[in-house]
């Protein structure tokens, strides 16, 4: 029996895919890019359908809980609202005493936001800490480099917005960066996110801090957003600092930030969108794909 | 034959050729050799020259605190919007890119114009460069809302000169525009945040003069040890002190520089790190100055000319030392400004009267006269000697302060009251020789030793000798009266009379002032051996003086240094200058407290500065004096009476 000759049709699939890399590999960069940001647009739609399915999903689950149940967290909650209604009086006297003051001292008024909150849809496993997809994009005017937050502190900034999601880069990516200060303290620093391995503990890297600043396990320091940045307001707790270390200048030290846990499991965050810089043309044109 | 058969082997008209051949192979190779072995170091010594270069970046300097641990003079960051190197290095391609563009629209023009359009290749390159350069720039204007621009020559100046250090677009950023671009400049943008430090003063033009200013200067490669000392180096610049504390501890405050070495490419880039020394903080430095009391001093000057010192009696530590017209150390750093420097020239702030300003001590001086009579025994603690309205010197009349006279006084009250003709009368006695010795021995015509640059060299205590050196002529009977009240051709600095006082305080002759908070090593107590003889008085004699100096305070003409809770002893004088051709008072004071051991010495000197001035030593310094001592001893008292 003769061994059956090696044919030239066994290598075509390798030949088709040697020819379309190459092809690829020649293709002007405006073809890639429009090719990227349609097949992300027609993706976009699955991914919003799957996030609200989920969301279908867990109002069902919901629904098998008992009676019980239900009254105990509607108590909860009802409680809760009681709570932040509370607060939210409060909030209005400041507001209203910060304005009576700022008209007094004929002061500028300090930047005011309005608040989008999105569901959390997407986030890849190979940028686990650096990129997740909310379900909110041109359709409710949010700008690009908006700030996000959530209930923790500071979640990221919108880097890309689509027709109907956003990118946020998040506050743990190498690539964020911020300005920031200690709580107490309003000497601005710098705040910059680290390499992580997916699912590990968040963390970033506070450096340019004051030289006076001091931190230990013992007494650890909030590391806050300070809105001298002009994206963030100011206040909004980014991580804790456990220890600070000295340059061999003298100037600043330098240290690890311990950033929130929940980052992990986020599912809905705020985008904060300053009132004064609401979506112009020329926005609206810089972020269309 | 056949043809070519000319070259076959074995051929004798060759065989000539084989050895030249064969020599001329074996000198290449000789050669070579020689190239790769023998001159092996050579070429990578080359290599290294042309492909190494090494960049120096200063040590941030040391901080100076007080001798309670407040912080005089710090470093404070100073952010730029840089262009790092090796980002420039990265922008080679745009600048390309720009480059065939502009070259492209000039064909593109010549096509359509049909003119001949010159391109200067240089020139476009150029052009190219400061585009892309610009547009980065333009990038931080839209965030600031600026409109700042970099020149072509600017960029020229960097490339030709400073390539390997970073390219600054805008310097000295304050809190809020560092805060912004942090923030909104994407981190993989080529424009970078830059740290280093300029000196920062946190009470501004508090002791300006002592502390000094520094101005920046390149460093010395050679003086910094550091590897490398052929290549070709860029250095950032260093700070250096110019004046005061900073420019004497100038090598102690300045940090150690460190140092990268790099390969370059062939168009000088950053190409690779091969070494890297981190730059060190120089030494710290705590002085002898409270600066409270500093501050406290000054504000009680006010807007007066002048100086004020004191000094602790038993260290000799300075305590206090201001000089007025003052300057904002602050408005000279990190450089300074044509107009500050202007401004502080017109001012006549640049001079520190306390060291340097060079005054007739008036009566102040009578406690050296006194000093000097009773040494030489023309007069006794219980001496009277009449002190009319005038004394008589030769045909002149030299008059006293008072209209009337004081009648019959002793030492002590002639001190109390300053009595003039007491001390025409007992000086002229005494003799200038006795009294210029005097005032040596108490080192008057001394430079001080102090750990400040620019030390007044040029005091006078006149002599008969001197008068004529100097080609004044002969010594007459009037210089001496002069002379005995601190008047004539005597010439001090505030300084010199304020270690006086010290060394009177403690009964010595001479003081050795210090800045330095220098502690010993083994008791923890500040070093006291000033290395004086005693005054060499009997205690009576000098009680008379302390006695007189009391009295001053207590009823004389020193009577607004008094302080409830301190008995205080001092002197004051009123003396007279001619300058800019108008007749000038100068005030002083010199005191010390607490009479029973005296542990702080204080001299004060203000300036006219207009002939209606009406400046006297108990009325203009006496009150400066008193918030000195005040400022020293109130805290010491309340500790004390708190004692359970």
């Amino acid at each position: 029996m003769s061994r059956p000759g090696l044919n030239f049709s066994q290598f075509k699939p390798f030949l088709y895919l040697g020819c379309f890399l190459a092809g690829w590999l020649f293709l002007p960069p405006v073809f890639k890019n429009t090719l990227r940001d349609t097949s992300y647009e027609f993706q976009a739609p699955l991914w919003v359908g799957s996030s609200h399915l989920r969301d279908v999903q867990t109002t069902l689950d919901l629904r098998t809980r008992s009676k019980n149940e239900l009254i105990e967290s509607v108590r909860d909650l009802s409680r809760e609202n009681a709570f932040y209604r509370q607060e939210r009086a409060k909030l209005n006297e400041y507001q209203d005493y910060i304005g009576r003051l700022e008209g007094l001292l004929n002061l500028p008024s300090l930047p005011e936001y309005r608040y989008e909150v999105a569901r959390v849809i997407r986030r890849d496993l190979t940028a686990w800490w650096e990129r997740l997809i909310i379900r909110k994009g041109r359709d409710f005017n949010i700008p690009v480099g908006a700030a996000v937050v959530f209930s923790g502190g500071v979640v990221g900034r919108v880097t890309k917005v689509h027709a109907y999601t956003s990118d946020v880069e998040l506050v743990s990516s190498p690539l964020f960066r911020m300005a920031a200060r200690f709580e107490n303290d309003q000497r601005p620093a710098t705040y910059q996110g680290r390499i992580h391995n997916s699912f590990g503990q968040p963390f970033g890297k506070v450096s340019d801090a004051p030289p006076d600043i001091q931190a230990s396990s013992t007494s650890p320091i909030t590391l806050v957003s300070t809105a001298l940045g002009g994206t963030f307001p100011s206040g909004i707790p980014i991580g804790t600092v456990y220890r600070l270390k000295p340059g061999s200048d003298g100037l600043f030290q330098t240290g690890p930030v311990v950033l929130d846990k929940r980052l992990l499991t986020i599912q809905e965050v705020a985008i904060l969108i300053p009132l004064d810089s609401e979506l112009t043309p020329e926005d609206e044109e810089a972020v269309s794909p | 034959m056949k043809p070519f058969d000319i070259h076959q082997k074995g051929n004798p008209r060759l065989a000539l050729f084989y050895p030249i051949a064969g020599c001329m192979l074996l000198v290449l190779i000789i050669v070579l050799g020689w190239r790769q072995l023998a001159e092996f170091n050579q070429y990578k010594d080359r290599e290294e020259l042309q492909a190494q270069r090494r960049i120096i970046q200063p040590g941030p300097r040391g901080d100076i605190f007080d001798r309670n641990g407040k912080l005089l003079v710090g470093n404070r960051p100073r952010f730029s919007a840089v262009i790092f190197p090796d980002e420039l290095s990265k922008l080679r391609r745009e600048f390309r890119r720009e480059y065939i563009r502009r070259v492209r629209a000039i064909r593109k023009a010549r096509e359509e114009t049909g003119e001949h359009i010159p391109i200067d290749v240089n020139q476009l390159i150029w052009e190219s460069r400061s585009a892309i350069v610009q547009n980065y720039l333009d990038e931080i204007n839209s965030i600031m809302g600026w409109d700042r621009t970099l020149t072509v020559s600017q960029l020229q100046r960097h490339f030709s000169q400073e390539l390997l250090l970073p390219l600054t677009l805008v310097q000295d950023l304050d809190h809020d525009a560092y805060a912004k671009l942090i923030e909104q400049l994407p981190v993989n943008s080529p424009v970078q945040i830059y740290t280093d430090s300029a000196r920062y003063y946190p009470y501004g033009s508090s002791a300006a003069h002592v502390l000094g200013y520094v101005t920046s200067t390149y460093l010395d490669a050679e003086e910094e040890k550091l590897p490398g000392d052929e290549l070709t180096t860029f250095s950032f610049k260093g700070k250096e002190g110019k004046t005061g504390l900073e420019r004497y501890f100038n090598e102690s405050l300045k940090g150690q520089s460190g140092g990268e070495i790099y390969r370059v490419d062939p168009s000088g880039f950053q190409h690779e790190l091969l070494e890297s020394r981190e730059p060190q903080k120089g030494n710290n430095l705590v002085i002898s100055l409270d600066i409270d009391l500093q501050q406290m001093a000054e504000v009680a000057m006010g807007q007066k000319i002048g100086a004020a010192v004191a000094i602790k009696i038993d260290t000799g530590e300075v305590l206090v030392l201001a000089s007025k017209p003052d300057y904002d150390l602050n408005r000279l750093s990190p450089f300074i400004p044509t107009s500050t420097y202007q401004e502080i020239t017109e001012n006549g702030a640049w001079l520190n009267r306390a060291t340097q300003g060079l005054y007739p001590p008036g009566s102040t001086f009578k406690l050296i006269t006194s000093i000097a009579s009773l040494r030489q025994g023309i007069i006794e603690p219980d001496t009277v000697i009449h002190s009319p309205k005038y004394f008589r010197v030769g045909r002149r009349l030299f008059p006293c302060h008072s209209p009337y006279g004081f009648g019959d006084i002793t030492l002590t009250k002639a001190i109390a009251v300053s009595s003039n003709t007491f001390y025409y009368n007992t000086g002229i006695q005494t003799g200038i020789d006795n009294i210029a010795e005097e005032a040596k021995r108490f080192g008057l015509d001394q430079q001080i030793e102090l750990e400040i640059p620019f030390m007044a060299r040029r005091m006078i205590v006149p002599t008969k000798e001197w008068k004529k050196q100097d080609g004044r002529g002969g010594w007459v009977p009037g210089d001496t009266a002069n002379v005995s009240i601190g008047q004539g051709f005597l010439l001090t600095t505030p300084l010199h009379m304020a270690c006086f006082t010290a060394s009177l305080g403690r009964g010595e002759t001479h003081t050795k002032p210090t800045l330095v908070r220098v502690l010993d090593s083994e008791s923890g107590a500040p070093a006291t051996d000033h290395g004086a003889d005693l005054i060499g008085l009997s205690n009576e004699d000098l009680q008379a003086v302390y006695q007189g100096m009391i009295d001053a305070v207590n009823g004389g003409t020193a009577k607004y240094t008094q302080l409830p809770y301190l008995q205080v002893g001092g002197k004051t004088g009123t003396a007279q200058v001619k300058k800019d051709g108008k007749d000038l008072t100068l005030a002083w004071f010199v005191g010390m407290a607490p009479m029973e051991n005296p542990e702080v010495a204080v001299a004060i000197c203000i300036e006219g500065t207009d002939s209606g001035d009406n400046y006297h030593g108990g009325s203009t310094a006496a009150p400066i004096a008193r918030v000195i001592f005040d400022g020293y001893f109130r805290d010491r008292i309340t500790q004390i009476a708190n004692r359970p």
